[in-house]
């Protein structure tokens, strides 16, 4: 974890925390709603450079950082770093950030289409 | 300027029944709008006095008045103007085109250069009489002297001194006028004196009215005479004559003149629209059309989209298409909505088709009977327009079944967001929000707020408007008071005032940022702590408060970067500090330091603050947990250590801990908003939506201007089955929302 600081995304330590979260009742229980395979593309600038591969599995409810290896995931989303925090904060509406360009989907819509904030934790705040 | 709106009588602050005309009107015209030009040309002035409330007037009295001791013919090009204004007043008129067009004949400035002469003549005049002292003249025609007397109230406003009332002789004011001018000079006032008390601005209200003798306790109501007209009229002349020819872009009636364009240009476009094309224009002919096509269309369709519907996706159309991407221009995406909304797609039994009855055809037929061989516009539009857009759509049709794009969207037809769409699309129909329509509307404020925001991420501080404080004359005091009594929003706006005044005072920048970390918001926190950082580099207390925000905003090279500067200027560990380090920070080797300075003092609370910080950017979270219990062994007061501590543990899914640690927070200081946050946080992430809400909610009560914790209550609202509120949460109606949802 004694990574440097200046390759690191904010989405890691939002990815660290979902991780954790799919652990808990409260977690397991958005799992089994959404039950869908996302895979994130998320770049520091510029979608598609740099990219930054995780998957975040709610059919088993588990968020690895590597591409998906069960197979397809059900939706594939790409974003930069600042816009997937801002989605998964409640910043920025998904449809929103699709319709401006933001977000690209790849796969099911209607997977994509169940990728709101609240599926993630909120970070408590020192 | 909302102050001349204001005192003008326009836009909508008219009193029932008043017209624009009344002295204070224009009176406060010509201050305002022409103030410091006024101001300087007075000075040059010999004979005038610019103190105290016996100004002289002599300068402004200039002109027609009936008994003037500088009486002359008026001049022509003062005529015009003062037609020119007189026109401009009754610019609510229908007469308005009319008088534009009188005026247009001969543009304003061109009459303002040809005043010159005159005020040659006018100065000319004002040397004949030097060193002669004019005392307020209080006699004379009732006029005269209600505009003299006015005229030293406003001019008493400037130094802030007291207004004394003043015997007047009868003016013979009618009811209606007495009200007038009571509702003007309040507001007024309440402008002039925006900084002093309510008591001095009454004061000063009733020594003007007392000695009007105008009774200052009645009530708004009934009808005004438009009796000042003629004063008004004067008024504006004195000043067009003022005003030196040379410099009319800066004065107010050139501001008139240019307001006044824009007003008639409108005016003037459309009246003569309609003289060519009669009262009804082809807009609303088009209106009608679209009208009785979507009507047609919905009776024999049965199914198909309805009139609000077509309308909800031309909108859509008009908004997507001002996007200037043009990948996004291409887009089948926005070429689908825009077809949708002229009506060429349908959405029947949820799924996507062409619209059997083409409007395009209709559209074509219909135009082709109202304006057979009338206007050569019209066959154009019929020509070009109607047959490229008859061929899209043709060419659409044929494509529709092959393109593989409307093939992926059809598919998806039963669950997806064609069903939601149309969903939407039904809801709009009774009147509800929908998510669509919200998008846009979000669109267009994120737009608006875009300036604001993207000062607040560039970490530039966003002041508030209409702060009361300023002009306090100790607001660092009165915001150390508040801060200390907890009302957080209050002591913002206490130090925003007190670092405005003195820019420099690291202090009020440092205690500025504390307020609003504590009040939820990191990126003014940021902000604010920056500027007391260039006002004082090596303040230990700021440097941690940026470490702590930064890893808020899950920002870690700037973070480690402030936790760094930490250690390097503190007395006691600054020798630990490496000066080849501070070039490319390392999480492990300022975590390894950190170490080595809490091993040398193990009683430092500071330290193992700073360690826990330093934990929870690495996300060592059971680490940063024992380092904050060290500290708070060493500092069991400090509510911020056991919001961080409750921080800390929430973020390690140990949320039920976590309110426990928030708790002991709230119960040292109530009025906590980031705790009050936290714990709707540490709610939320447990699942329990109901009761993060009422957590939210508290911490709004208490900081409406937290967006983070609006976001969240809309999610939980959401999570919680209560889309019924979220309208409110929408609208921000706090009284709604603790009513709904009281703690």
């Amino acid at each position: 974890m004694a990574n440097s600081s200046n390759s690191s995304l904010k989405s890691d330590a939002l990815l660290d925390q979902m991780k954790q979260h799919l652990s808990t009742d409260a977690g397991k229980e958005i799992a089994k709603k959404v039950g869908y395979v996302y895979q994130l593309n998320i770049s520091p600038k510029k979608i598609g450079t740099d990219v930054v591969v995780y998957t975040i599995d709610l059919k088993k409810g588990e968020v690895i950082k590597g591409p998906y290896e069960g197979g397809k995931p059900d939706a594939t989303l790409s974003f930069k770093d600042e816009d997937f925090i801002k989605i998964a904060l409640g910043k920025m509406n998904p449809q929103m950030a699709f319709l401006r360009g933001a977000l690209q989907i790849k796969g099911s819509i209607s997977a994509a289409q169940k990728f709101t904030p609240d599926i993630f934790p909120k970070p408590a705040k020192l | 300027m909302a102050m001349r709106d204001l005192v003008t009588g326009g836009a909508d602050c008219a009193v029932p029944g008043s017209s624009s005309s009344n002295p204070l009107g224009a009176l406060a015209n010509a201050l305002i709008g022409s103030s410091s030009k006024t101001q300087e040309r007075l000075r040059e002035i010999p004979t005038s006095q610019l103190t105290g409330p016996g100004r002289p007037f002599a300068p402004e009295t200039h002109g027609q008045l009936p008994g003037s001791e500088f009486d002359h013919p008026p001049l022509q090009p003062n005529q015009q103007a003062s037609n020119f204004l007189n026109a401009f007043h009754s610019a609510a008129d229908p007469g308005l085109a009319s008088a534009w067009n009188e005026v247009q004949a001969g543009p304003p400035p061109a009459h303002l250069r040809e005043m010159q002469p005159s005020l040659a003549e006018f100065d000319r005049i004002y040397d004949q009489v030097p060193g002669s002292q004019h005392q307020p003249i209080l006699d004379g025609p009732p006029q005269r002297v209600l505009s003299t007397f006015l005229h030293s109230f406003v001019e008493s406003s400037r130094g802030g001194v007291p207004f004394h009332p003043t015997p007047l002789p009868l003016l013979g004011l009618s009811e209606g006028d007495k009200q007038c001018i009571r509702d003007r000079s309040s507001i007024m006032a309440r402008h002039f004196f925006a900084d002093k008390s309510e008591d001095f601005i009454n004061a000063q209200l009733n020594a003007l009215l007392s000695s009007l003798d105008i009774d200052t306790s009645k009530q708004v109501g009934g009808p005004q005479p438009g009796r000042f007209r003629e004063m008004e009229d004067y008024w504006n002349e004195s000043q067009a004559l003022q005003r030196p020819g040379g410099h009319v872009a800066d004065g107010w009636a050139s501001e008139y003149s240019l307001n006044r364009e824009k007003f008639a240009d409108h005016d003037a476009w459309a009246q003569s629209f309609e003289q060519q094309y009669g009262a009804n224009g082809w807009a609303s002919e088009f209106e009608q059309e679209k009208f009785q096509l979507a009507s047609a269309q919905n009776m024999a369709g049965g199914n198909m989209m309805n009139l609000s519907a077509m309308e909800q996706t031309r909108k859509l159309a008009n908004t997507l298409a001002e996007n200037n991407d043009p990948k996004f221009q291409n887009s089948k995406f926005l070429q689908f909505v825009s077809k949708m909304s002229r009506g060429e797609l349908i959405i029947d039994d949820n799924q996507v088709k062409p619209n059997s009855l083409s409007p395009t055809d209709n559209w074509a037929s219909e135009y082709q009977q109202q304006y057979s061989g009338g206007l050569p516009w019209a066959d154009e539009f019929v020509s070009n327009q109607t047959n490229r857009w008859a061929d899209e759509f043709a060419e659409e049709k044929q494509n529709v079944s092959n393109d593989p794009w409307v093939n992926e969207f059809s598919k998806l037809h039963m669950q997806d967001w064609v069903e939601e769409f149309g969903q939407q699309v039904g809801e709009g129909v009774s009147g509800e929000a929908d998510n669509w329509a919200n998008a846009y509307d979000e669109f267009v404020n994120e737009q608006v707020a875009a300036k604001g925001k993207m000062d607040a991420s560039k970490g530039i501080y966003v002041f508030s408007d209409m702060n009361p404080y300023v002009g306090h004359p100790n607001p660092l005091k009165e915001g150390q008071d508040l801060f200390r009594k907890g009302l957080l929003s209050e002591a913002v706006l206490a130090l925003e005032a007190e670092v405005m005044k003195n820019p420099e005072n690291s202090e009020g920048w440092r205690l500025l940022g504390i307020a609003h970390a504590e009040n939820d918001d990191d990126q003014q926190a940021i902000a604010a702590m920056k500027r007391a950082l260039d006002v004082d580099p090596t303040n230990l207390e700021v440097l941690l408060a940026l470490g702590v925000s930064h890893t808020n905003e899950l920002e870690q090279a700037a973070a480690l970067r402030y936790l760094y500067g930490w250690l390097q200027h503190h007395p006691k560990y600054g020798t630990l500090a490496k000066p080849e380090l501070s070039d490319s920070l390392y999480y492990a080797d300022v975590a390894g330091l950190f170490n080595e300075a809490a091993q040398m003092f193990p009683d430092d609370a500071d330290v193992h603050i700073v360690l826990g910080v330093l934990y929870n950017l690495s996300r060592e979270f059971d680490k940063a947990i024992a380092s904050f219990q060290t500290a708070l062994k060493l500092k069991p007061q400090d509510y911020s250590l056991w919001n961080k501590l409750g921080a800390t543990q929430a973020n390690s899914i140990q949320s039920a801990d976590a309110i426990l640690a928030y708790q002991q927070a709230l119960d040292l200081k109530p009025n906590y908003v980031r705790a009050w946050a936290n714990m709707g946080i540490s709610y939320a992430n447990q699942g329990l939506y109901e009761e993060s809400i009422k957590y939210y909610v508290r911490s709004l009560s208490m900081n409406p201007k937290a967006d983070n914790a609006w976001q969240y209550l809309r999610i939980s609202l959401s999570c919680a089955s209560r889309n019924d509120m979220l309208e409110a949460c929408d609208s921000r109606n706090l009284d709604a929302l603790q009513k709904e949802f009281p703690l």
